[in-house]
């Protein structure tokens, strides 16, 4: 893929995270698999699934909707992985992201995007880049290196901060019993 | 024309590896003749090369080389420890040579030239020494084991009409040495008598050859009916190099019509008998030396560029994993012949991967000439006396490791003859062996590969090393430090305690560029130290792309793999034991051994069967408990990295792929017990 054009790309993926629409720039995407078996890693943030086999090479999951503050994905028939690459720390990394169902690829053109809304929204917005209407809807156009990247430390903290809690709380309940 | 001059470049560096191999070995074994043989064919290549790409510095150079070692070849030179230091010498100038071409260097020039001298000084001293041991008798392995033979050959007239041409079987004779050939002209009869189509000469002819009388026969095989064909043997020496012997005959085959047998047979011997003497031994020695065999050195090796290889990988990890389901599916269908080419493809993917796997991965030894030659010369130019033993150089790692770990590895050595090794008198002080010891250990342990480096001389002095780090104000003159975390000072930047620099070691730059390297590939280090006992260094290496041998458990629906090499023993146990205790402690044949309850590590509920499985894994001294469902069996594991995503943890050092496409994760013993021990020491503070 020629990374020259990849941001002059017009066309979007939309895909569903609960009721909403979203949608990310097809340059982004490299793959869509259907719901396979996720391998946990023990004591990762929530919203790290944990890793598939995408042909020989482990992948990452994050849980996009844990990631955006909804509750985690129920899988159903329709639940799928996008398989993107992003920048992380100056590095081209592979990353699988848990959606409810994929939609389609819509033309957006960039006039049609509007910035996001400051306020009153119920999704982190720094993760959104702006908003476009498509037939009658409204789609948030995702920013997926922000989603992805590691720099993202409210949630990590955020997480983190609940592992460790939970961790004490298990420790207390353990102890508890040994008494 | 570059690119040729560059894949030249690149097989030069491995002849010259192979070469410099070569010659560490046989100051070991002097006598070695394939040693010598391989010296030969490496320079042999080298020249060829070099002279079809241009570099002709490079070729001449080796050209000088390679005649001084034709001669040990031929035995007409001994190994010896100086030619040997010499020839190490222009090893490494080959290699500037490569590099530098030109001779731009003033310095590298008048180096150049000393060395050309020096080599060639070098072909004309032995010459003389040649002489003298030739007349001592001394076992003269040169000493050619050529015979001569006389042949006389006289076709049938009518030789022509098998279409037989004589003159091809004479030229065939040439092949097998040098020849004198006769040719008799007296039967030829008058011209008008000529019978175009008849064959009226006959040869005598006089073969100097390696070869025996059946290769001589040989020749006339097909005309064996057709002529009067002699051959004997008439010295075990070659005569034509006699001109006086060649002479008298020359001047009887012109005098008579066929000189015959028994006259060159009288020849022989009258000029021979004063040689006799010496030649009695000579003869013993030839006829149990055999001839060196020069084998064809055909392609043993191929280049390929690394891109490839992970793309071969790539995609035999994909084959792998299809197989495993087109294995699984076969079963379900109950087709029997689908069954048995599943089987088919699995064995050959099985096969496939091995191989695949074999390629990339490198042992450590190759590394190891390196050192060897580091260890020599240095310990050489230091007057000291190190001996350099290497265990587990069949310890494989990724080729991209081992490319970054050799420069660490080759400083950390000269730290270690330049600061470790004591010179011999001041170890006969201290009652230790004159010989200094440096051992390369390199072995697999849990999910990583170890290399130590020991060496058993003076040591590092731990209040030298504060009272250094304090004057540089590394730190300040109250910090109250452990032994470890003092000895762990010498990575920081600036730091050198050696109070004399050298030229070897002791610039300042050192240990912490060493440990930046090994940052890079992830490794850690570690020092242990003992004043006057010697030195450890221990370097923990990741395995990226390494296979290990691992122990296949099941903690609820996830599969995990142990590195075996970890793994001492498994008990099934109750499961109330390893859930309601007091201080994870449980008693396995009679030693209290502390155990980590594996599901409620990993966050997991607890679990409901009534017998666990306790994994005993060890480390260092350490060994403790690891609880898990199901132990599966064991499983070789190519482990894939996780990712930068969950590099935080750290229990997890990898994935790899089983059989039927899922994921297993790979769980850093190691690290799982060291969180152990730290955990416990706060409970204890």
């Amino acid at each position: 893929m020629d990374k020259e054009i990849t941001p002059e790309l017009n066309s979007y993926l939309s895909f569903n995270l609960g009721q909403e629409q979203f949608a990310a720039n097809v340059g982004k995407v490299l793959n869509i698999l259907e719901m396979t078996k996720i391998t946990e890693v023990p004591k990762a943030p929530d919203y790290m699934k944990g890793v598939i086999n995408l042909r020989g090479t482990v992948l990452p999951v994050v849980d996009t909707r844990i990631k955006f503050g909804m509750t985690a994905t129920e899988y159903t028939t329709n639940t799928c992985i996008i398989v993107m690459e992003v920048e992380m720390e100056g590095e081209q990394v592979q990353v699988g992201a848990l959606v409810d169902s994929v939609q389609a690829v819509v033309e957006i053109e960039n006039e049609d995007i509007q910035p996001p809304p400051s306020i009153g929204s119920k999704f982190k917005s720094e993760f959104i880049e702006g908003m476009a209407k498509v037939d009658d809807k409204f789609i948030m156009i995702l920013n997926m290196e922000k989603v992805f990247s590691t720099d993202e430390i409210v949630t990590i903290k955020e997480k983190t901060d609940e592992g460790e809690t939970k961790i004490e709380k298990s420790e207390k309940s353990t102890k508890k019993k040994a008494k | 024309m570059d690119k040729f001059k560059n894949k030249f470049r690149e097989e030069a560096a491995d002849h010259i590896n192979d070469l410099e191999d070569a010659l560490l070995l046989i100051e070991k074994d002097k006598g070695n003749k394939e040693l010598v043989e391989r010296i030969f064919r490496s320079m042999h290549s080298l020249k060829g090369g070099g002279a079809m790409f241009g570099f002709t510095m490079l070729s001449e150079f080796t050209h000088n080389l390679e005649n001084l070692y034709d001669r040990v070849r031929s035995g007409k030179m001994k190994v010896t420890r100086d030619l040997l230091d010499m020839t190490l010498a222009s090893v490494d100038h080959m290699k500037l040579l490569l590099a530098d071409e030109g001779l731009d260097e003033p310095d590298f020039k008048s180096r150049h030239l000393n060395l050309s001298l020096q080599i060639k000084k070098y072909v004309e001293n032995d010459g003389e020494d040649t002489e003298l041991r030739e007349k001592n008798d001394d076992a003269d392995l040169a000493k050619d084991n050529s015979k001569t033979f006389y042949i006389y050959f006289e076709p049938n007239q009518d030789i022509f009409n098998d279409g037989t041409n004589p003159l091809f079987l004479v030229d065939e004779l040439h092949s097998l040495g040098e020849c004198k050939v006769f040719a008799h002209f007296n039967k030829v009869p008058e011209l008008k008598n000529i019978d175009v189509t008849k064959c009226y000469t006959y040869w005598e002819m006089l073969v100097v050859t390696q070869e025996n009388v059946n290769a001589i026969s040989d020749v006339f095989i097909f005309v064996e009916d057709q002529c009067e064909l002699e051959i004997m043997e008439v010295s075990d020496k070659n005569i034509l190099t006699n001109e006086q012997i060649v002479s008298e005959i020359e001047k009887l085959a012109e005098e008579r019509k066929d000189v015959g047998i028994n006259e060159i047979q009288q020849i022989i011997k009258k000029y021979s008998i004063k040689e006799k003497k010496e030649e009695k031994l000579e003869h013993i020695i030839s006829k149990k030396e055999k001839l060196p065999s020069v084998k064809e050195n055909v392609i043993s090796s191929i280049r390929v560029s690394s891109n490839k290889l992970d793309q071969l990988m790539n995609l035999v990890s994909e084959l792998v994993t299809t197989q495993a389901r087109l294995s699984l599916y076969a079963e379900e269908s109950g087709q029997p012949e689908l069954v048995t080419i599943a089987e088919n493809v699995q064995k050959l993917s099985r096969q496939l991967r091995d191989n695949a796997f074999d390629i990339v991965l490198v042992p450590i030894e190759t590394m190891l000439t390196r050192f060897q030659r580091l260890v020599r010369d240095l310990s050489k130019e230091l007057n000291k006396v190190v001996v350099f033993t290497a265990e587990g150089a069949d310890t494989e790692l990724d080729k991209t490791i081992i490319e970054t770990l050799t420069d660490p590895l080759l400083h950390i050595l000269r730290n270690c003859i330049d600061h470790g090794i004591e010179n011999p008198e001041t170890r006969k002080k201290l009652n230790k062996p004159e010989e200094g010891k440096i051992l390369l250990k390199a072995f697999y342990s849990g999910a990583n590969v170890h290399i130590q480096i020991h060496d058993d001389g003076a040591g590092m002095d731990v209040e030298k090393i504060k009272a250094k780090a304090i004057e540089k104000e590394l730190i300040s003159p109250d910090a109250n430090l452990t032994k470890k975390e003092i000895l762990d000072l010498v990575f920081l930047p600036g730091f050198s305690t050696a109070t004399n620099v050298t030229d070897v070691s002791g610039r300042g730059v050192g240990m912490d560029v060493v440990k930046r390297k090994l940052t890079e590939i992830r490794g850690e280090v570690e020092l242990d130290s003992e004043l006057n006992v010697g030195t450890t260094l221990t370097i923990k290496l990741p395995l990226t792309l390494s296979i290990i041998d691992g122990l296949l458990v099941k903690i609820a629906h996830n599969h995990y793999i142990l590195p075996l090499s970890s793994v001492n023993k498994i008990y099934a146990t109750e499961h109330e034991k390893v859930v309601n205790t007091y201080n994870n402690l449980i008693v396995l044949d009679g030693d209290q051994i502390p155990f980590y309850y594996l599901r409620e590590e990993f966050g997991l509920p607890e679990g409901e069967q009534d017998i666990e499985q306790v994994i005993i894994v060890s480390y260092e001294d350490r060994s403790i408990g690891l609880v898990v469902d199901e132990v599966i069996g064991e499983y070789q594991a190519v482990l894939k990295s996780l990712g930068k995503m969950y590099k935080k943890q750290e229990i997890i050092s990898g994935a790899t792929i089983l059989g039927d496409g899922t994921v297993a994760l790979v769980v850093d013993t190691n690290k799982i017990i060291s969180q152990f021990s730290e955990v416990k020491i706060k409970k204890e503070n």
